[in-house]
Formats: structure tokens, sequence, C-alpha cells
């Protein structure tokens, strides 16, 4: 199992969510994802995808505008 | 990967029918001769022999004699030998061209080439529906016209045009009529005996044929330079080698369609316009509600982004397309949508769901409750809203 992490700070949508998807497909079942953003709505929308795959949201963080969410596949 | 993935873009590209495929194999592993004349070796005059037919075939569908029709790459290729053609052809006559502003690019990129080398365009305003109105085109034709190329259906919100009416107002003012087919052929009836148009652009593509094949319908004693030098190919008019098993595979493609697969289509196609503007609040069908290809459906959502319902359907495993082009991160709207008088807004949340052979009414339902959820998602998160 591997770790991989995305730094979209600065990016507004669509990239966090397309530079999620792309980190999704190559990760392998059971490898954690972490990406990095301050775009207010790809905070919600990142979930909002995790659920819609059956994925694990395992933790969404935010500090000082910039978040931090946590998936594994 | 893509085992129940529901594939709702085939206006971009159709998947292969298998029966296409196994009219096409023997052209590449047992038949794949250049095409020679009946002096020739066996092989090349039957690759000849099948080219000939499959062009008989194909222009006969169309109600046009073999001899006016020839293949291409697409319709890309087919629209610029078009319009660059007739211009070339004419330059003496004239060198002012009319077009509409919701052309596909092929057309419409072609047209601004002209363009910058000297030829004057008209871009034709279009309704709310997009359907060019033949009193405004009349209008537009001076006696330096020399062409008027107007799509025969459109390939983002499906409108098809009065090209019967276009086609007769072209003929009394003597101007050169080219339309663009590719979103309607097979699908709406186009015979040229009855419908006076001088040039036809095709493809296969979108019929599930393979890609990489088209044509060019050329009315006899249309005006046409050859634009692209080398070889004699294709009456003179193209140069290159025949593409046989492209040539086999478009005209297997044509003869599978049928008028019970397009009321099949029309049928999916108002079902989920029904569903949709009923159950999703806020949604604008884009395009004429009944004047339109059968496997056409383009909406709008307001507030929200057309690539997010992309990318989010595409999630849950459901392929359409936006008319933006934002996934190129060029965040251009659609220039279709802004033609039949949309704002920005309106142009960057249209979604274009397009249907096929291969569609059915149980992923057209899948489809409209995925995008009800994924459209009422995104809305709680809108900074549009």
């Amino acid at each position: 199992m591997s770790e991989q992490k995305i730094d979209v700070t600065g990016e507004t949508c669509p990239v966090p969510l397309v530079e999620a998807r792309k980190a999704l497909k190559k990760a392998s079942p059971g490898d954690v994802i972490e990406i990095t953003g301050s775009h207010p709505a790809s905070k919600k929308e990142i979930p909002m995808a995790v659920e819609a795959l059956g994925l694990e949201l395992v933790d969404v963080k935010e500090k000082d505008g910039v978040w931090t969410i946590t998936i594994r596949k | 990967m893509f085992e129940d993935y529901i594939y709702l873009d085939n206006a971009s590209m159709t998947r292969l029918d298998e029966r296409v495929f196994e009219k096409m194999k023997p052209y590449f592993f047992d038949i794949y001769a250049i095409p020679t004349s009946e002096s020739g070796y066996s092989m090349g005059v039957e690759a000849k022999e099948t080219l000939e037919k499959s062009r008989e075939n194909i222009a006969q569908f169309l109600g046009a004699e073999a001899s006016e029709f020839i293949f291409t790459s697409g319709f890309n290729e087919s629209s610029n030998m078009a319009l660059k053609g007739v211009v070339e052809a004419l330059k003496r006559k004239g060198s002012h061209i009319i077009l509409s502003k919701i052309e596909d690019y092929s057309v419409l990129n072609t047209a601004k080439a002209l363009e910058k080398e000297g030829c004057q365009v008209t871009y034709l305003e279009v309704d709310p529906w997009g359907q060019v109105d033949p009193e405004v085109l009349k209008d537009s034709i001076t006696s330096k016209t020399i062409l008027v190329s107007i799509q025969h259906a459109n390939q983002e919100i499906g409108t098809i045009q009065n090209i019967k009416a276009i086609g007769e107002l072209c003929q009394e003012k003597e101007v050169i009529f080219h339309t663009d087919a590719t979103h309607s052929f097979t699908r709406i009836p186009l015979d040229v005996k009855k419908i006076p148009v001088d040039l036809v652009t095709l493809s296969a593509h979108n019929i599930h044929g393979p890609s990489g094949i088209g044509g060019l319908y050329i009315r006899k004693g249309t005006p046409l330079k050859k634009w692209m030098d080398g070889g004699f190919q294709e009456f003179n008019r193209r140069a290159g080698l025949e593409n046989i098993p492209g040539a086999v595979g478009f005209a297997k493609a044509v003869d599978l369609v049928t008028v019970e697969e397009n009321q099949t289509l029309k049928k999916m196609r108002d079902h989920l316009i029904d569903r949709i503007l009923s159950e999703v609040p806020q949604s604008i069908l884009n395009g004429h509600k009944t004047n339109r290809t059968p496997q056409n459906v383009n909406i709008t959502f307001e507030f929200v982004e057309g690539e997010s319902i992309t990318l989010h359907l595409d999630i849950r495993g459901f392929a359409v397309s936006t008319g933006s082009a934002c996934f190129s991160r060029s965040l251009d709207p659609s220039h279709v949508i802004l033609g039949i008088g949309g704002d920005h807004e309106r142009a960057h949340g249209s979604v274009r769901f397009t249907f096929s052979r291969f569609t059915t009414m149980d992923d057209v339902n899948r489809a409209a409750d995925a995008v009800a959820t994924v459209v009422e998602n995104l809305r709680k998160i809108s900074p549009l809203g």
C-alpha cells in the first residue's frame, strides 16, 4: 500500500476533482490519497465524488482556508 | 474497465458495429492491394470493385450517381475540400461566402482561414432554437456571393435546418450550396434528387462505422478545385491511397441504419427530455423541441457548470459532453449556445446527451436519475446559485 499526496492549492473547479480522479485511477485498492487545496467548492465536491465511488473518506481538515482531504481506495 | 459504463456521447464517436468490422476484416488481411484497373492484377481489381460497390451504395442512399460521391478521411476534410475548393474555383466571380454562426468548427474555422486570405464571410444569426431564416439568408446574398454553407443539423443542439428552402433559394440565386450533414446523415432523410444541394459533407464515425472515413457528395458540374496534390484517385478530386476497409465499413454502416432504429432513438430522446425538464428544476432545453435529430438532447442546468456535471456523471459511470471547451481549460463557452442567444452562464451549463444503436431505455432512465442527483448535489455547493 502506498500514499499519494497531491497539491492543488490555488486551483479552481474542475482542476481539484480532475486531479483527484487521476490519482484514484492510478492507485491500487487500499492506497491512501491526500489532496490539499484551497477552492471552497472542491472541499465539498471531492467528498461527494468519493461517496459516489463507494470509497472511504478518511479525513477532511481545514486550516486558514487550506483543506486536506484523505481518501482510501 | 468500461463494462458498466453508459456512453452517451455518440455525436463525438460511436462504437463500431461488429457487423461493420466483420465486413471490413478481409480488406485488412486478404484483399489488401490498392485498387487497379481491369488490366491489373486480380487482387487490385477486386479492391477496385469493392471500392466502387461501396461508393455506389452510399451514393444510392443519397439519391446520387456513384460518380458524384468521393471518399475522404472524414467530415473535417470534406468541409475543407468543399469550401476551399469552391472559393478557389470561383475566385474570378466573387469571394463572398455565407454560413450560420453555429456551424461546426470544420466549416467555421475553414471560413475563418478563408477570411484571412481575403474572402468576405457573413455569419448568419439564428433564431432561439438555432434555425436559419431563409429570408435573412436571401437578404445576405449579393452579386459577389459564391457559396452558402449551412449545416443540415447542429452538432451540439441537434436543430435541423430547412435545407430544402435554403437550397431552392441558392439555386434561384445561382449560388453554390454546401451542407454539413455529419450529424444528420441516415438519421434524417436527405435525397439530393429532391433537395437542390451541390455539396454534402458526410462521415461514418457517428453511425457505428469506422473513424477516419467520410465523404463528399459533389453534384455533377459543381465547380470545385482540387486542393490536395499527389495522385489521381477519387476521379482526380482527392490525392491519396484509397481506404478500402474504411469505404467498406462506411457502406455497411449506412446499410445497417433502419427507420425503426431512428424511431427508437426519438422515443428515448423525448423520454429523457421529458424526465429532465419535469424532474430537474431550472433546466432549459437547448435547440428545437421536435425539429431536432432523433439522437440529441442538450440541456442547460442553471447555477451549475457543465463540466462539473460531466465529471460527476463520469464518476457515476456515464459519458456525456459539455458544449463548452472547459476540459481544454480554455474556458471558452459554447459558440452554439451563445449563437442561439444564451449568455455565458447558459453556455457553460449546457450538457449534451447523444444516443446510439446500443443505447437502451434503461440507460436513459439511469442517466436521468443520475443527472437529477448530481445537479441537486452540485447546486447545494454552487457559488452561482
